[in-house]
Protein backbone atom coordinates (compact mmCIF):
# COMPACT_ATOMS: atom_id res chain seq x y z
CA UNK A 1 0.00 0.00 0.00
CA UNK A 2 1.61 3.21 -1.02
CA UNK A 3 0.30 6.83 -0.74
CA UNK A 4 1.11 9.14 -2.87
CA UNK A 5 2.24 12.65 -1.38
CA UNK A 6 -0.93 14.85 -1.17
CA UNK A 7 -2.63 12.30 -2.22
CA UNK A 8 -5.99 11.57 -0.08
CA UNK A 9 -6.28 7.99 0.55
CA UNK A 10 -9.82 6.45 2.65
CA UNK A 11 -8.74 2.81 4.30
CA UNK A 12 -11.88 0.72 4.92
CA UNK A 13 -12.18 -2.77 6.66
CA UNK A 14 -13.92 -5.41 8.97
CA UNK A 15 -13.65 -4.35 12.65
CA UNK A 16 -9.84 -5.36 13.77
CA UNK A 17 -8.12 -6.06 10.62
CA UNK A 18 -5.50 -3.40 11.89
CA UNK A 19 -6.56 -0.12 10.32
CA UNK A 20 -5.94 1.79 13.37
CA UNK A 21 -2.50 0.06 13.81
CA UNK A 22 -1.20 0.96 10.79
CA UNK A 23 -1.97 4.72 11.59
CA UNK A 24 -0.26 4.02 14.70
CA UNK A 25 3.12 2.37 12.79
CA UNK A 26 2.93 5.23 10.04
CA UNK A 27 3.20 8.02 12.94
CA UNK A 28 5.50 6.32 14.94
CA UNK A 29 3.89 5.67 18.12
CA UNK A 30 4.75 2.00 17.61
CA UNK A 31 7.30 -0.09 15.76
CA UNK A 32 6.09 -2.18 13.33
CA UNK A 33 7.30 -6.20 14.34
CA UNK A 34 7.55 -7.01 10.83
CA UNK A 35 7.67 -5.57 7.45
CA UNK A 36 8.35 -1.89 6.84
CA UNK A 37 6.68 1.41 7.00
CA UNK A 38 8.33 4.10 5.27
CA UNK A 39 7.64 7.94 4.35
CA UNK A 40 9.39 9.50 1.89
CA UNK A 41 11.81 6.88 1.31
CA UNK A 42 12.78 6.74 5.17
CA UNK A 43 11.50 3.67 7.49
CA UNK A 44 9.74 5.25 10.70
CA UNK A 45 11.81 5.21 13.44
CA UNK A 46 10.23 7.95 15.61
CA UNK A 47 7.62 10.53 15.26
CA UNK A 48 8.23 12.39 12.50
CA UNK A 49 7.66 16.02 12.30
CA UNK A 50 5.55 16.42 9.35
CA UNK A 51 3.00 13.76 10.33
CA UNK A 52 -0.43 15.14 12.31
CA UNK A 53 -2.73 12.48 13.60
CA UNK A 54 -6.36 12.83 14.30
CA UNK A 55 -7.72 10.30 16.63
CA UNK A 56 -11.22 8.63 17.03
CA UNK A 57 -12.01 9.93 20.60
CA UNK A 58 -11.48 13.18 21.93
CA UNK A 59 -7.56 14.12 22.02
CA UNK A 60 -7.86 17.64 23.35
CA UNK A 61 -6.60 18.38 26.98
CA UNK A 62 -9.77 19.52 29.30
CA UNK A 63 -7.52 21.48 30.86
CA UNK A 64 -6.48 23.65 28.20
CA UNK A 65 -8.98 26.32 26.53
CA UNK A 66 -9.51 26.10 22.77
CA UNK A 67 -6.87 28.70 21.89
CA UNK A 68 -4.54 26.83 24.66
CA UNK A 69 -5.23 23.74 22.83
CA UNK A 70 -4.79 24.98 19.03
CA UNK A 71 -1.69 26.89 19.93
CA UNK A 72 0.11 23.37 21.61
CA UNK A 73 1.80 22.28 18.79
CA UNK A 74 3.78 24.85 17.49
CA UNK A 75 4.29 25.34 20.84
CA UNK A 76 5.86 21.94 21.38
CA UNK A 77 8.11 22.69 18.27
CA UNK A 78 9.59 25.98 19.72
CA UNK A 79 7.64 28.71 18.07
CA UNK A 80 7.34 31.48 20.40
CA UNK A 81 4.28 32.03 22.06
CA UNK A 82 3.30 35.31 20.82
CA UNK A 83 3.42 33.51 16.83
CA UNK A 84 2.06 30.79 18.36
CA UNK A 85 -1.09 32.30 19.41
CA UNK A 86 -1.49 34.54 16.87
CA UNK A 87 -1.29 31.31 14.16
CA UNK A 88 -3.99 29.47 16.76
CA UNK A 89 -6.00 32.51 16.25
CA UNK A 90 -5.90 32.36 12.59
CA UNK A 91 -6.75 28.11 12.73
CA UNK A 92 -9.81 28.78 14.70
CA UNK A 93 -10.99 31.40 12.38
CA UNK A 94 -10.79 29.25 9.30
CA UNK A 95 -12.52 26.36 11.45
CA UNK A 96 -15.01 28.97 12.15
CA UNK A 97 -14.60 29.00 15.59
CA UNK A 98 -13.66 33.02 16.12
CA UNK A 99 -15.07 33.76 19.78
CA UNK A 100 -14.65 30.59 21.32
CA UNK A 101 -11.02 31.06 22.30
CA UNK A 102 -11.27 30.93 25.60
CA UNK A 103 -13.91 28.29 25.94
CA UNK A 104 -13.01 24.91 27.76
CA UNK A 105 -13.59 21.73 25.44
CA UNK A 106 -16.70 20.57 27.45
CA UNK A 107 -18.65 23.65 26.49
CA UNK A 108 -18.46 22.56 22.81
CA UNK A 109 -20.32 20.96 20.80
CA UNK A 110 -18.73 17.44 19.53
CA UNK A 111 -18.72 18.92 15.97
CA UNK A 112 -16.84 21.76 17.55
CA UNK A 113 -14.62 19.70 19.41
CA UNK A 114 -13.76 17.60 16.20
CA UNK A 115 -13.25 21.83 14.55
CA UNK A 116 -10.78 22.76 17.11
CA UNK A 117 -9.25 18.81 16.62
CA UNK A 118 -9.05 19.56 13.07
CA UNK A 119 -7.11 22.75 13.55
CA UNK A 120 -4.75 21.73 16.24
CA UNK A 121 -3.95 19.41 13.20
CA UNK A 122 -3.40 21.52 10.40
CA UNK A 123 -1.54 24.08 12.08
CA UNK A 124 1.87 21.98 12.52
CA UNK A 125 1.38 22.00 8.43
CA UNK A 126 2.08 18.28 8.48
CA UNK A 127 3.06 16.93 5.04
CA UNK A 128 0.79 13.71 6.01
CA UNK A 129 -2.83 13.77 7.69
CA UNK A 130 -3.49 10.00 9.64
CA UNK A 131 -7.06 10.21 10.47
CA UNK A 132 -8.39 7.56 12.37
CA UNK A 133 -12.56 7.12 12.33
CA UNK A 134 -12.04 11.36 13.17
CA UNK A 135 -16.19 11.72 12.48
CA UNK A 136 -17.01 8.58 13.97
CA UNK A 137 -18.90 9.68 16.74
CA UNK A 138 -20.61 12.29 15.25
CA UNK A 139 -24.38 12.75 13.91
CA UNK A 140 -25.37 12.15 10.10
CA UNK A 141 -25.80 15.68 9.60
CA UNK A 142 -22.78 17.01 11.90
CA UNK A 143 -20.55 14.61 9.86
CA UNK A 144 -21.79 15.31 6.48
CA UNK A 145 -20.70 19.36 7.33
CA UNK A 146 -17.18 18.47 8.91
CA UNK A 147 -16.39 16.24 6.06
CA UNK A 148 -17.32 19.32 3.59
CA UNK A 149 -15.27 21.09 5.65
CA UNK A 150 -12.05 18.66 5.76
CA UNK A 151 -12.04 18.46 2.07
CA UNK A 152 -11.89 22.66 1.39
CA UNK A 153 -8.91 22.72 4.30
CA UNK A 154 -7.01 19.63 2.40
CA UNK A 155 -7.35 21.48 -0.54
CA UNK A 156 -5.59 24.28 0.77
CA UNK A 157 -2.50 22.90 1.79
CA UNK A 158 -2.58 19.55 0.37
CA UNK A 159 -0.68 17.09 2.60
CA UNK A 160 -1.09 13.24 1.89
CA UNK A 161 -3.93 11.92 3.62
CA UNK A 162 -4.56 8.51 5.47
CA UNK A 163 -8.52 8.10 6.28
CA UNK A 164 -9.60 5.24 8.11
CA UNK A 165 -12.96 4.82 8.56
CA UNK A 166 -15.37 1.96 7.97
CA UNK A 167 -18.67 4.59 6.88
CA UNK A 168 -18.16 3.52 2.61
CA UNK A 169 -20.00 6.16 1.18
CA UNK A 170 -17.52 8.58 3.36
CA UNK A 171 -14.49 7.38 2.12
CA UNK A 172 -15.43 7.08 -1.64
CA UNK A 173 -16.79 11.14 -1.67
CA UNK A 174 -13.60 12.11 0.21
CA UNK A 175 -11.16 10.06 -1.18
CA UNK A 176 -8.93 9.65 -4.50
CA UNK A 177 -8.19 6.14 -3.25
CA UNK A 178 -9.72 3.40 -1.67
CA UNK A 179 -7.87 0.68 -0.02
CA UNK A 180 -10.05 -2.09 1.42
CA UNK A 181 -8.37 -4.44 3.67
CA UNK A 182 -8.71 -8.02 4.50
CA UNK A 183 -10.36 -9.70 7.63
CA UNK A 184 -8.23 -11.27 10.23
CA UNK A 185 -4.69 -11.00 8.96
CA UNK A 186 -4.80 -7.54 8.01
CA UNK A 187 -3.68 -7.40 4.22
CA UNK A 188 -4.54 -5.32 1.59
CA UNK A 189 -6.98 -7.16 -0.40
CA UNK A 190 -7.53 -3.97 -3.27
CA UNK A 191 -7.33 -0.68 -4.47
CA UNK A 192 -9.57 1.19 -5.65
CA UNK A 193 -9.25 4.70 -7.61
CA UNK A 194 -11.22 7.19 -7.40
CA UNK A 195 -12.32 8.87 -10.59
CA UNK A 196 -15.05 11.47 -9.11
CA UNK A 197 -13.62 15.14 -10.61
CA UNK A 198 -12.46 17.58 -7.58
CA UNK A 199 -13.90 19.97 -6.38
CA UNK A 200 -15.95 17.43 -5.13
CA UNK A 201 -18.93 19.96 -3.90
CA UNK A 202 -21.06 19.41 -1.28
CA UNK A 203 -21.00 14.98 -0.10
CA UNK A 204 -24.48 14.89 0.69
CA UNK A 205 -25.20 15.81 -2.83
CA UNK A 206 -22.23 13.75 -4.60
CA UNK A 207 -23.45 9.80 -3.38
CA UNK A 208 -27.07 10.93 -5.79
CA UNK A 209 -24.24 10.97 -8.84
CA UNK A 210 -24.54 7.59 -10.73
CA UNK A 211 -20.54 7.33 -10.69
CA UNK A 212 -20.62 7.39 -7.45
CA UNK A 213 -23.25 4.51 -7.16
CA UNK A 214 -21.12 2.27 -9.47
CA UNK A 215 -18.08 2.52 -7.34
CA UNK A 216 -19.89 2.39 -4.57
CA UNK A 217 -21.16 -1.30 -5.79
CA UNK A 218 -18.42 -1.96 -6.97
CA UNK A 219 -15.96 -1.78 -3.40
CA UNK A 220 -18.70 -3.07 -1.50
CA UNK A 221 -18.70 -6.57 -3.56
CA UNK A 222 -15.45 -6.92 -2.32
CA UNK A 223 -15.82 -5.09 1.00
CA UNK A 224 -18.65 -7.19 1.44
CA UNK A 225 -16.63 -10.94 1.80
CA UNK A 226 -14.23 -9.48 4.10
CA UNK A 227 -17.19 -8.57 6.53
CA UNK A 228 -18.95 -11.37 6.26
CA UNK A 229 -15.64 -13.39 7.32
CA UNK A 230 -15.19 -11.01 10.16
CA UNK A 231 -18.42 -11.19 11.24
CA UNK A 232 -18.51 -15.03 11.21
CA UNK A 233 -15.26 -15.17 13.29
CA UNK A 234 -16.73 -13.33 15.96
CA UNK A 235 -19.98 -15.05 16.00
CA UNK A 236 -18.76 -18.57 15.56
CA UNK A 237 -20.18 -20.14 18.74
CA UNK A 238 -23.51 -17.53 17.66
CA UNK A 239 -25.16 -20.29 15.78
CA UNK A 240 -25.31 -19.58 11.44
CA UNK A 241 -24.26 -16.85 9.81
CA UNK A 242 -26.36 -14.71 8.53
CA UNK A 243 -25.32 -13.76 4.84
CA UNK A 244 -24.57 -9.65 4.15
CA UNK A 245 -26.25 -9.09 1.09
CA UNK A 246 -28.13 -5.54 1.44
CA UNK A 247 -25.65 -2.61 0.16
CA UNK A 248 -26.40 -0.48 3.32
CA UNK A 249 -26.94 3.12 1.98
CA UNK B 1 -34.77 24.18 46.97
CA UNK B 2 -34.28 26.81 49.76
CA UNK B 3 -36.48 25.57 51.77
CA UNK B 4 -34.94 22.23 51.66
CA UNK B 5 -31.99 23.51 52.65
CA UNK B 6 -33.52 25.73 55.88
CA UNK B 7 -34.49 22.43 56.92
CA UNK B 8 -31.44 20.56 56.95
CA UNK B 9 -29.75 23.55 58.75
CA UNK B 10 -32.74 23.76 61.26
CA UNK B 11 -32.14 20.17 62.36
CA UNK B 12 -28.18 19.99 62.28
CA UNK B 13 -28.45 22.75 64.97
CA UNK B 14 -30.99 20.47 66.42
CA UNK B 15 -28.00 17.51 66.94
CA UNK B 16 -25.96 20.14 68.34
CA UNK B 17 -28.19 21.11 70.87
CA UNK B 18 -29.49 17.52 72.05
CA UNK B 19 -25.59 16.40 71.91
CA UNK B 20 -24.15 19.06 73.72
CA UNK B 21 -27.75 19.64 75.55
CA UNK B 22 -27.93 16.28 77.10
CA UNK B 23 -24.08 16.29 77.68
CA UNK B 24 -24.55 19.62 79.55
CA UNK B 25 -27.75 17.83 81.44
CA UNK B 26 -26.14 14.79 82.55
CA UNK B 27 -22.91 15.99 83.51
CA UNK B 28 -24.77 18.54 85.98
CA UNK B 29 -27.26 16.41 86.98
CA UNK B 30 -24.27 13.97 88.31
CA UNK B 31 -25.76 11.18 86.02
CA UNK B 32 -22.56 11.14 84.43
CA UNK B 33 -19.24 12.60 86.15
CA UNK B 34 -18.15 15.53 84.76
CA UNK B 35 -14.71 14.77 86.45
CA UNK B 36 -14.04 12.22 83.57
CA UNK B 37 -16.11 13.47 81.11
CA UNK B 38 -15.85 16.62 80.92
CA UNK B 39 -18.98 19.24 80.45
CA UNK B 40 -19.70 21.52 77.76
CA UNK B 41 -19.81 25.01 79.92
CA UNK B 42 -16.36 23.43 81.65
CA UNK B 43 -14.86 23.21 78.02
CA UNK B 44 -15.51 26.36 77.21
CA UNK B 45 -14.54 28.68 80.11
CA UNK B 46 -11.20 25.74 80.09
CA UNK B 47 -10.77 27.80 76.53
CA UNK B 48 -11.48 31.00 78.05
CA UNK B 49 -8.98 30.95 80.51
CA UNK B 50 -6.37 29.89 78.42
CA UNK B 51 -7.23 33.16 75.95
CA UNK B 52 -7.00 35.10 79.27
CA UNK B 53 -4.45 33.71 81.21
CA UNK B 54 -2.26 31.51 79.68
CA UNK B 55 -1.12 28.05 79.87
CA UNK B 56 0.85 26.25 82.18
CA UNK B 57 3.63 26.38 78.43
CA UNK B 58 2.95 30.62 77.77
CA UNK B 59 0.05 31.76 76.04
CA UNK B 60 -2.44 29.55 73.84
CA UNK B 61 -1.63 31.33 70.98
CA UNK B 62 2.24 30.42 70.91
CA UNK B 63 0.87 26.86 71.30
CA UNK B 64 -1.62 27.42 68.35
CA UNK B 65 1.29 28.65 65.97
CA UNK B 66 3.56 26.19 67.14
CA UNK B 67 1.54 23.16 66.03
CA UNK B 68 0.36 24.62 63.01
CA UNK B 69 3.79 26.00 62.01
CA UNK B 70 4.54 22.02 62.37
CA UNK B 71 1.86 20.79 60.27
CA UNK B 72 1.67 23.55 57.50
CA UNK B 73 5.49 23.23 57.41
CA UNK B 74 5.10 19.27 57.26
CA UNK B 75 2.23 19.33 54.61
CA UNK B 76 3.96 21.49 52.54
CA UNK B 77 7.05 18.95 52.33
CA UNK B 78 5.37 16.06 52.37
CA UNK B 79 3.25 17.26 49.19
CA UNK B 80 6.41 18.53 47.43
CA UNK B 81 7.85 15.40 47.82
CA UNK B 82 4.92 13.15 47.38
CA UNK B 83 4.24 14.56 44.13
CA UNK B 84 7.82 14.40 42.90
CA UNK B 85 8.34 10.76 43.66
CA UNK B 86 5.34 10.15 42.46
CA UNK B 87 5.39 11.87 39.08
CA UNK B 88 8.66 10.12 38.97
CA UNK B 89 7.89 6.55 39.68
CA UNK B 90 4.52 6.90 37.59
CA UNK B 91 6.81 8.14 34.49
CA UNK B 92 9.86 5.88 34.77
CA UNK B 93 8.43 2.11 34.94
CA UNK B 94 12.02 0.90 35.80
CA UNK B 95 12.43 3.15 39.19
CA UNK B 96 8.87 2.26 40.18
CA UNK B 97 9.48 -1.70 39.87
CA UNK B 98 12.85 -1.49 41.89
CA UNK B 99 11.45 0.68 44.36
CA UNK B 100 7.58 -0.24 45.22
CA UNK B 101 8.45 -3.45 47.70
CA UNK B 102 10.51 -0.99 49.40
CA UNK B 103 7.56 1.97 49.46
CA UNK B 104 5.04 -0.92 50.04
CA UNK B 105 7.49 -2.11 53.58
CA UNK B 106 7.78 1.45 54.68
CA UNK B 107 3.95 2.40 53.84
CA UNK B 108 3.25 -1.16 56.22
CA UNK B 109 5.35 0.45 59.15
CA UNK B 110 3.19 1.56 62.34
CA UNK B 111 4.24 5.00 60.89
CA UNK B 112 3.02 7.00 64.55
CA UNK B 113 5.70 4.80 66.13
CA UNK B 114 8.80 6.22 64.34
CA UNK B 115 7.65 9.60 65.97
CA UNK B 116 9.66 8.38 69.16
CA UNK B 117 12.15 7.86 66.39
CA UNK B 118 12.53 11.08 65.04
CA UNK B 119 12.58 12.60 68.51
CA UNK B 120 15.29 10.44 69.31
CA UNK B 121 16.93 11.50 66.41
CA UNK B 122 16.22 15.19 66.21
CA UNK B 123 15.06 16.16 69.63
CA UNK B 124 12.16 17.82 71.33
CA UNK B 125 11.93 20.55 69.09
CA UNK B 126 9.79 21.48 66.12
CA UNK B 127 12.11 19.74 63.69
CA UNK B 128 10.73 15.80 65.15
CA UNK B 129 7.00 16.84 64.60
CA UNK B 130 7.33 18.35 61.34
CA UNK B 131 9.56 15.39 59.90
CA UNK B 132 6.72 12.70 61.48
CA UNK B 133 4.27 15.20 59.55
CA UNK B 134 5.78 15.29 56.38
CA UNK B 135 6.04 11.63 56.57
CA UNK B 136 2.43 10.62 57.00
CA UNK B 137 1.54 13.55 54.54
CA UNK B 138 4.03 12.31 51.87
CA UNK B 139 2.53 8.42 51.65
CA UNK B 140 -0.91 9.91 50.75
CA UNK B 141 0.28 12.26 48.19
CA UNK B 142 2.74 9.92 46.49
CA UNK B 143 -0.06 7.14 46.26
CA UNK B 144 -2.31 9.52 44.73
CA UNK B 145 0.36 11.18 42.27
CA UNK B 146 1.49 7.77 41.26
CA UNK B 147 -2.07 6.47 40.35
CA UNK B 148 -3.07 9.46 38.97
CA UNK B 149 0.12 9.72 36.71
CA UNK B 150 -0.86 5.84 35.43
CA UNK B 151 -4.21 6.87 34.90
CA UNK B 152 -3.26 9.85 32.34
CA UNK B 153 -5.43 8.72 29.13
CA UNK B 154 -3.02 7.13 26.45
CA UNK B 155 -4.67 8.92 23.83
CA UNK B 156 -3.88 12.43 24.97
CA UNK B 157 0.00 11.42 25.60
CA UNK B 158 -0.12 10.00 21.74
CA UNK B 159 -1.44 13.01 21.09
CA UNK B 160 0.87 15.25 22.18
CA UNK B 161 3.59 13.14 21.17
CA UNK B 162 2.74 13.38 17.48
CA UNK B 163 2.33 16.82 17.95
CA UNK B 164 5.85 17.21 18.68
CA UNK B 165 6.02 17.31 22.72
CA UNK B 166 9.52 16.19 24.68
CA UNK B 167 9.56 14.29 27.45
CA UNK B 168 9.65 17.20 30.01
CA UNK B 169 6.83 19.14 27.96
CA UNK B 170 4.98 15.61 28.10
CA UNK B 171 5.16 15.69 31.99
CA UNK B 172 4.19 19.25 32.50
CA UNK B 173 1.39 19.77 29.99
CA UNK B 174 -0.35 16.68 30.19
CA UNK B 175 0.64 14.09 33.18
CA UNK B 176 0.95 16.96 36.00
CA UNK B 177 -2.76 18.87 34.78
CA UNK B 178 -4.14 15.06 34.40
CA UNK B 179 -2.87 14.00 37.99
CA UNK B 180 -3.39 17.35 39.45
CA UNK B 181 -7.60 15.73 40.09
CA UNK B 182 -6.06 13.04 41.99
CA UNK B 183 -3.68 14.87 44.41
CA UNK B 184 -6.02 17.75 45.22
CA UNK B 185 -8.06 14.94 46.09
CA UNK B 186 -5.55 13.76 48.32
CA UNK B 187 -4.91 16.71 50.13
CA UNK B 188 -8.03 16.81 51.50
CA UNK B 189 -6.79 13.59 53.98
CA UNK B 190 -3.45 14.82 53.73
CA UNK B 191 -3.85 17.97 55.68
CA UNK B 192 -5.46 15.84 58.66
CA UNK B 193 -2.35 13.65 58.54
CA UNK B 194 -0.32 16.34 58.88
CA UNK B 195 -1.71 18.07 61.76
CA UNK B 196 -2.13 14.29 63.39
CA UNK B 197 1.72 14.05 63.09
CA UNK B 198 2.18 17.39 64.69
CA UNK B 199 -0.21 16.33 67.48
CA UNK B 200 1.39 13.35 68.16
CA UNK B 201 4.93 14.06 67.87
CA UNK B 202 3.95 16.59 70.13
CA UNK B 203 2.31 13.76 73.03
CA UNK B 204 5.75 11.98 72.41
CA UNK B 205 7.53 15.00 73.79
CA UNK B 206 7.70 18.57 73.03
CA UNK B 207 7.86 22.26 74.64
CA UNK B 208 5.22 23.82 73.31
CA UNK B 209 2.33 23.30 71.50
CA UNK B 210 -1.62 21.98 71.49
CA UNK B 211 -0.79 18.42 72.16
CA UNK B 212 1.89 19.02 74.81
CA UNK B 213 -1.13 21.20 76.54
CA UNK B 214 -3.49 17.69 75.77
CA UNK B 215 -1.42 15.56 77.83
CA UNK B 216 -0.58 18.03 80.24
CA UNK B 217 -4.34 18.22 81.14
CA UNK B 218 -4.67 14.41 80.65
CA UNK B 219 -1.77 14.39 83.10
CA UNK B 220 -3.73 16.24 85.59
CA UNK B 221 -6.88 14.53 85.24
CA UNK B 222 -8.35 17.59 83.35
CA UNK B 223 -10.76 16.39 81.07
CA UNK B 224 -12.37 19.70 80.38
CA UNK B 225 -8.25 20.87 78.85
CA UNK B 226 -8.58 18.11 76.39
CA UNK B 227 -11.79 18.34 74.89
CA UNK B 228 -11.12 21.70 74.80
CA UNK B 229 -7.62 21.26 72.97
CA UNK B 230 -9.54 18.53 70.30
CA UNK B 231 -11.85 21.27 69.71
CA UNK B 232 -9.62 24.12 68.57
CA UNK B 233 -7.59 21.66 66.86
CA UNK B 234 -10.60 20.40 65.16
CA UNK B 235 -11.39 23.99 64.16
CA UNK B 236 -8.06 24.62 62.50
CA UNK B 237 -8.45 21.77 60.54
CA UNK B 238 -11.64 22.84 59.09
CA UNK B 239 -10.15 26.39 58.58
CA UNK B 240 -7.47 24.44 56.34
CA UNK B 241 -9.97 22.12 54.95
CA UNK B 242 -11.86 25.41 53.55
CA UNK B 243 -8.14 26.59 52.35
CA UNK B 244 -7.99 23.63 50.50
CA UNK B 245 -11.28 23.27 48.81
CA UNK B 246 -10.78 27.38 47.53
CA UNK B 247 -7.21 25.94 46.36
CA UNK B 248 -9.17 23.20 44.33
CA UNK B 249 -11.90 25.68 43.09
CA UNK B 250 -9.01 27.84 41.42
CA UNK B 251 -6.68 24.95 39.98
CA UNK B 252 -9.56 22.38 38.58
CA UNK B 253 -11.53 25.45 37.39
CA UNK B 254 -11.77 23.99 33.77
CA UNK B 255 -13.45 20.91 34.98
CA UNK B 256 -17.53 20.80 34.49
CA UNK B 257 -19.99 22.24 37.26
CA UNK B 258 -20.64 18.91 38.82
CA UNK B 259 -17.36 18.36 40.64
CA UNK B 260 -18.24 21.23 43.26
CA UNK B 261 -21.61 19.16 43.99
CA UNK B 262 -19.04 16.07 45.12
CA UNK B 263 -16.57 18.60 47.41
CA UNK B 264 -19.67 20.11 49.05
CA UNK B 265 -20.70 16.65 51.01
Amino acid sequence: MTVEPGEFCAVVGPSGCGKSTTLTLVAGLDQASEGTVAVGGQPVTGIGRGTSFMFQTDALLPWKTVLGNVAMGPLFRGVPKKQALTDARDWLRMVGLTGFEDHHPHQLSGGMRKRVALAAALINEPSILLMDEPFGALDVQTKAIMSNELLTLWDQSRPSVIFVTHDLEEAIALADKVVVMTAGPGTVKAVFDIDLPRPRGSVQEIRFGQRFTELHHEIWESLRDEVTRAYARTSALAGPVPAVEEVPS
Amino acid sequence: MTRRKLQVHAAQIAVLIFVFGGWQLFTTLKIVDPFFFGKPSGIVSQAVSWVRHGTSFGSIWLQIETTMEEAVLGFIIGVAGGIVVGVLLGQVRFLSEVLSPYIKAVNALPRIVLGTLFIIMLGLGMSSKVVLAAFLVFFVVFFNAYQGVREVDGNLINNARVLGASRMQLVRNVVIPSAMTWIIASLHVAFGFAVIGAVVGEVLGAQHGLGVLITDSANNFNADGVFAGMIIIGALALVAEWLISLLERRVLAWRPQMATEASAV
